[in-house]
């Protein structure tokens, strides 16, 4: 956001009012003081309010809150003979334009920075970075008009501001400073804005650069100001730099382009009501306390008929909606005078299911002497695959402009967040153990994972095993285990979890017991008992069919084991790690 | 005194220092039968009590040099001369001749033969005087510190001392010092060992036959301990210290009856931004401020053409909209949602019946670059309130409860601007350990722009927050990173607060 320096003289001078009391109300009204120094205060207004982006501005404004003045600020718009004439080729690269002249302005080196600030915070906050909308001013003595604004070749020379030789559009987008920051802007054109006086000298190549030729010093006193850009807002931004300039007692005149005048400074107009205010902020107020409030903030206000019509300043670009009024009139009532009141709206308040599950899950682990880690889910195909002996698999969430190589997707995975802070915590006691119940993505979708893995020297297989058991115990889940062909597990040494799922394919009769013992089921009963036949030896059991899984049922949930030696490595540690991963659904 | 006071090993302790004076710790270990740090840990202990007195000593002593040990398995250079003559029955030799033989020995082999006066030299021979010289003490006491491997200094005899010296000036024996400690009764010790210490066996660990026989101790069978030894520490698994926080945060809510919600990290744009009534050309939409993904979702059909024309004309509550064209194209492209609002925006238009107390805490990502204080995904807490007839200052006043819950004594408010809520505030508390008021959060009520093309039709009171900001405050953390990338001796040795 623009942080605007205030000098303590120009503002003592221009409002009329000590710095102090400005410094201690001036919050009050909106922004944050950043900083505040001997000479100045630097003040950060919000991106909102550009009309605020000048100490013209601000003491216009002030000057209202602090009760100095009241109502709508009026400026006089005197005709002149000055014209521009626009040309139907820039239609299509940089198509408004509006323009006004103010003369007998008295600059000094500190008010041309200020109107150079002034410039380049609202390029930022309103001009989107000088696309949408551009800000040139001149020395009006130094050109003649009419003027033109024309589409030109790149070709075409002139010498740009703070340089001393002719250069090319081309070569100014290349390598004139400006031009290298904003060439994006005219990247797609083959010809490129311009702005000529009566002569053919160049007032302004926007929105990149100004011509040597109309340079601001404080030896100017009128300015010709030129806005160009993508839409009506250039009209805002005029507004706000003439209004600006006159309260530093400029005249303004007005331009004249393709038969229309520039600048337009007549007032906006809303109607509000009293009851609004109520409504929204819950004061209630007179239609006169109203009136004076608005004032306070520079509207103009009058009673109309049941209700109130507003005049909203010409420079304000933020008021679409009665509300931003009401915020206005909240602000002048002053937010720390608001009584605060509860409101009587009663409801009965619910923890989310999954919250619920992961309390759960952390409660379980750190009751088998896990600790509880946070990690990022921003992550690497590096972090996530290679490292981990993994291929990637389909669904990866990936960042268009990751802005560093450790964070280029979103994990689909908790296991290498794991290792990666073991690997952070190799010089630190052992036994480490650390687990997270934390979120995925896959395909674009929210998955909880539970992760675990633990180092030290004894670490092992069966270790984990019981890990994951008593985990599935507390849960309450059945589980079936089978051999695990996960590559950053050692073969032999690594498990896939599953548990019973809806059946997916044709019905099976092969049976699965949690022992790992392999069956037939040969006779099924109405009761949710099954016959399994066994051979070697040779039995028929008769089960129940929660304790059986058929091979169309099997649904993978998780993995675990000992991880491979290579990953170890690959994360700079020396110890044997083991780990378990499940993904958590409702039935968990 | 009562020798009870002593525990089986401070007594065999005493017992062997009274048998000696001045015992090192290895004899004391073998006469008391403990391990050395046990000994010496009782014998410490009787030295508290002034029964035992420990003493350091400094002591030299000597150990064979590399060329020291070689001529201890040889013989000195001029015993290899003799031996030389011995062998070849001869009593006189050329220099020259010798020289060939014995190399460099030659020279201080001679002169040492001169200096003991085994041999003379006449016109460049060396001749025996005596034919079978005796082992001289050198010689001896090369042997023995090759068999010892180290003599101390007191116990060389003032016979050996010239031996020695010389010995240490030949560079075959070279001179340490050590400290040493050794144990010896005082006495008081020897007093309390006079009138008779019985050793009887005391109880360490329980067992369960000592159990079922309580009855046969008496409170002086249990060895007592020393509660005063400093205590090794032990550390329990924990729930992580942020997340801790985040459930006291939870729970506020959850007292304050509200109910908890959850939704996608990925989010279209239209929820993330264009609900939000952000404009198209936002800075805050583009690349270098959020997380975009290369995939786009459908919209909600219901809700494309109210936002649509909010977006472009104000739709019908009399706001002047964005102006310009609102793209679908653009609202379809999907994100990393960048504030937890998209969820809440999402379940408002779902639930749009008053009354709704809603909050979620959950990651938000912002494509910043990780320093102290900024990290890309980061914990954000909101609340909101919907319901007819609230206002902006129910508002300030839910704030100032949920904060003062947070143990946040004093809250103040400053008008602030957010884009989706009219009006805004900024609300700021003091914090006592800073003696500064610190802004934490915003809020706001939801602007018509937002509310009324997802026809919410009452006002929506919001705040929200960046957990971080809290945990840095509440725990003292001075890089966030330490909460996603936690050093492990942090969190085991953060209380439980």
């Amino acid at each position: 956001m623009p942080v605007i320096s205030l000098d303590y003289k120009d503002l003592e001078e221009l409002s009329g009012m000590d710095k102090n009391t400005i410094i201690e109300r001036i919050p009050m009204m909106g922004c944050d003081i950043e900083r505040i120094e001997d000479d100045h205060i630097d003040i950060e207004f919000f991106p909102n309010r550009p009309d605020l982006y000048s100490v013209e501005g601000v003491t216009r404004a002030v000057r209202g809150f602090l009760g100095k003045e009241s109502g709508l600020r009026q400026y006089k718009v005197t005709p002149s003979e000055i014209e521009i004439t626009k040309d139907e080729g820039i239609d299509k690269i940089r198509p408004y334009i509006v323009s006004a002249v103010v003369r007998n302005v008295r600059f000094t080196s500190r008010s041309i920075e200020s109107l150079m600030a002034l410039q380049e915070s609202m390029h930022w906050a309103l001009g989107r970075n000088r696309k949408k909308i551009s800000i040139g001013v001149h020395d009006l003595s130094k050109i003649t008009p009419p003027f033109r604004y024309i589409a030109q070749d790149p070709g075409f020379k002139f010498v740009p501001l703070d340089f001393k030789e002719p250069m090319s559009m081309s070569e100014i987008l290349e390598k004139h400073p400006k031009g290298v920051k904003f060439a994006f802007i005219l990247e797609d054109f083959d010809k490129y804005p311009l702005i000529l006086d009566a002569n053919d000298k160049v007032v302004s190549f926007p929105p990149i650069i100004n011509g040597e030729l109309t340079r601001v010093t404080e030896e100017t006193t009128d300015l010709l100001i030129e806005i160009t850009g993508l839409d009506h807002a250039v009209s805002t931004a005029l507004n706000i730099v003439v209004t600006a300039l006159a309260e530093r007692g400029g005249k303004i005149e007005s331009v004249t382009i393709n038969g229309k005048q520039a600048p337009d400074l007549e007032p906006g107009r809303m109607k509000l009501n009293s009851s609004e205010v109520e409504e929204l902020i819950g004061l209630t107020l007179t239609d006169e306390e109203i009136i004076s409030y608005l004032g306070k903030m520079r509207f103009g206000a009058v009673k109309s008929g049941d209700g109130i019509e507003v005049l909203i300043p010409s420079y304000r670009s933020d008021i679409l909606h009665t509300w931003d009024l009401i915020e206005d009139i909240g602000i002048a009532y002053g937010y720390d005078k608001i009584k605060p009141e509860l409101p009587a709206t009663s409801a009965i308040g619910t923890a989310h299911p999954v919250s619920e599950l992961r309390d759960s899950l952390r409660e379980i682990m750190v009751g088998l002497g896990y600790y509880d880690v946070m990690p990022f889910t921003l992550s690497s195909e590096r972090l996530q695959f290679e490292l981990m002996r993994r291929d990637k698999p389909d669904g990866i969430t990936r960042i268009l402009y990751p802005i560093s190589e450790d964070h280029t997707i979103v994990r689909s995975t908790i296991l290498p967040n794991l290792l990666e802070i073991l690997s952070i915590n190799r010089h630190r006691e052992q036994p480490q153990r650390i687990f997270e119940a934390g979120e995925v993505l896959v395909d674009c979708q929210n998955r909880l994972h539970l992760g675990a893995v633990a180092i030290h020297p004894q670490a092992n297989f069966t270790e984990i095993q019981s890990v994951v058991d008593a985990v599935m115990r507390e849960r309450g889940i059945k589980y079936w285990v089978f051999k695990g062909k996960d590559s950053a597990f050692i073969e032999g040494r690594c498990a896939e979890i599953f548990i019973k799922g809806k059946s997916t394919s044709q019905k099976s009769h092969v049976a699965h017991l949690p022992s790992g013992e392999i069956g037939v089921i040969v006779k099924e009963y109405d009761d949710n008992y099954v016959d399994v036949r066994f051979s070697n030896p040779h039995r028929i059991i008769h089960l129940h069919k929660d304790e059986v899984l058929r091979d169309d049922e099997k649904y993978k949930i998780g993995v675990f084991g000992e991880i491979h030696p290579e990953v170890i490595s690959n994360f700079g540690m020396e110890h044997p790690v083991i780990g378990f991963e499940l993904e958590l659904k409702e039935y968990l | 005194m009562s020798e009870l006071n002593l525990t089986i090993n401070e007594k065999r302790v005493l017992q062997a220092i009274a048998k000696k004076d001045k015992i090192p710790p290895e004899e004391l270990a073998q006469t008391s039968g403990l391990k050395i740090e046990a000994a010496m840990q009782s014998a410490f202990l009787l030295a508290e009590k002034k029964l035992s007195k420990i003493s350091e000593e400094i002591s030299d002593y000597y150990e064979l040099t590399s060329e020291g040990e070689k001529y201890a398995k040889e013989g000195l250079p001029e015993r290899q001369i003799m031996e030389y003559f011995e062998k070849n029955s001869k009593n006189e030799f050329d220099i020259s001749l010798l020289k060939k033989i014995f190399y460099e020995y030659i020279e201080f082999g001679v002169s040492w033969l001169l200096k003991k006066r085994w041999a003379k030299i006449e016109k460049g021979k060396i001749i025996s005087l005596i034919p079978k010289p005796n082992k001289g003490e050198d010689e001896k006491f090369i042997e023995e510190l090759n068999k010892n491997k180290r003599i101390y200094w007191i116990n060389v005899s003032d016979r050996d001392r010239g031996v020695v010296y010389t010995l240490e000036k030949r560079n075959l024996i070279e001179k340490f010092t050590e400290k040493k400690r050794t144990v010896s009764i005082t006495d008081r010790g020897i007093e309390l060992v006079n009138k008779g210490i019985t050793i009887k066996k005391e109880i360490a660990q329980l067992t369960p036959t000592i159990i079922k026989n309580w009855k046969n101790y008496s409170p002086g069978d249990y060895r007592p301990y020393n509660i005063h030894t400093p205590v090794k520490p032990v550390y329990g698994a924990k729930i992580h210290p942020y997340q801790r926080l985040i459930n006291d945060m939870r729970r506020i809510f959850l007292d304050m009856g509200f109910t908890e919600i959850k939704g996608d990290i990925v989010q279209s744009s239209f929820w993330n931004f264009d609900a939000l009534f952000q404009p198209q050309d936002h800075p805050a939409r583009e690349m270098q401020d959020t997380f975009h993904l290369d995939t786009t979702c459908d919209l909600p059909g219901q809700y494309v053409a109210t936002v649509k024309n909010m977006h472009e004309t104000g739709g019908d509550i009399g706001s002047t909209g964005w102006g310009g064209i609102w793209s679908e194209e653009v609202a379809r492209k999907q994100v990393l949602r960048t504030h937890t609002t998209a969820v809440t925006i999402k379940y408002l238009a779902e639930n749009p019946d008053p009354p709704v107390k809603a909050f979620c805490i959950d990651r938000a990502y912002r494509r910043e670059a990780i320093d102290p204080t900024h990290t890309p995904e980061f914990e954000q807490l909101e609340g909101v309130v919907m319901d007819r007839g609230v206002s902006f200052k129910n508002l300030l006043a839910l704030l100032t409860e949920f904060y003062h819950r947070m143990g946040f004594e004093e809250v103040r408010f400053r008008p602030g601007y957010f884009p989706y809520t009219e009006p805004s505030v900024e609300p700021e508390v003091y914090i006592e350990s800073m003696g500064r008021w610190v802004e934490l959060g915003g809020a706001g009520v939801f602007r018509k722009e937002v509310t009324s093309p997802l026809g919410i039709k009452y006002p929506v009171l919001a705040w929200g927050l960046g957990v971080s900001r809290v945990a840095m405050l509440r725990l003292g953390l001075k890089d966030l990173r330490e909460l996603y990338q936690s050093d492990i001796d942090w969190l085991r040795k953060s209380p439980v607060l």
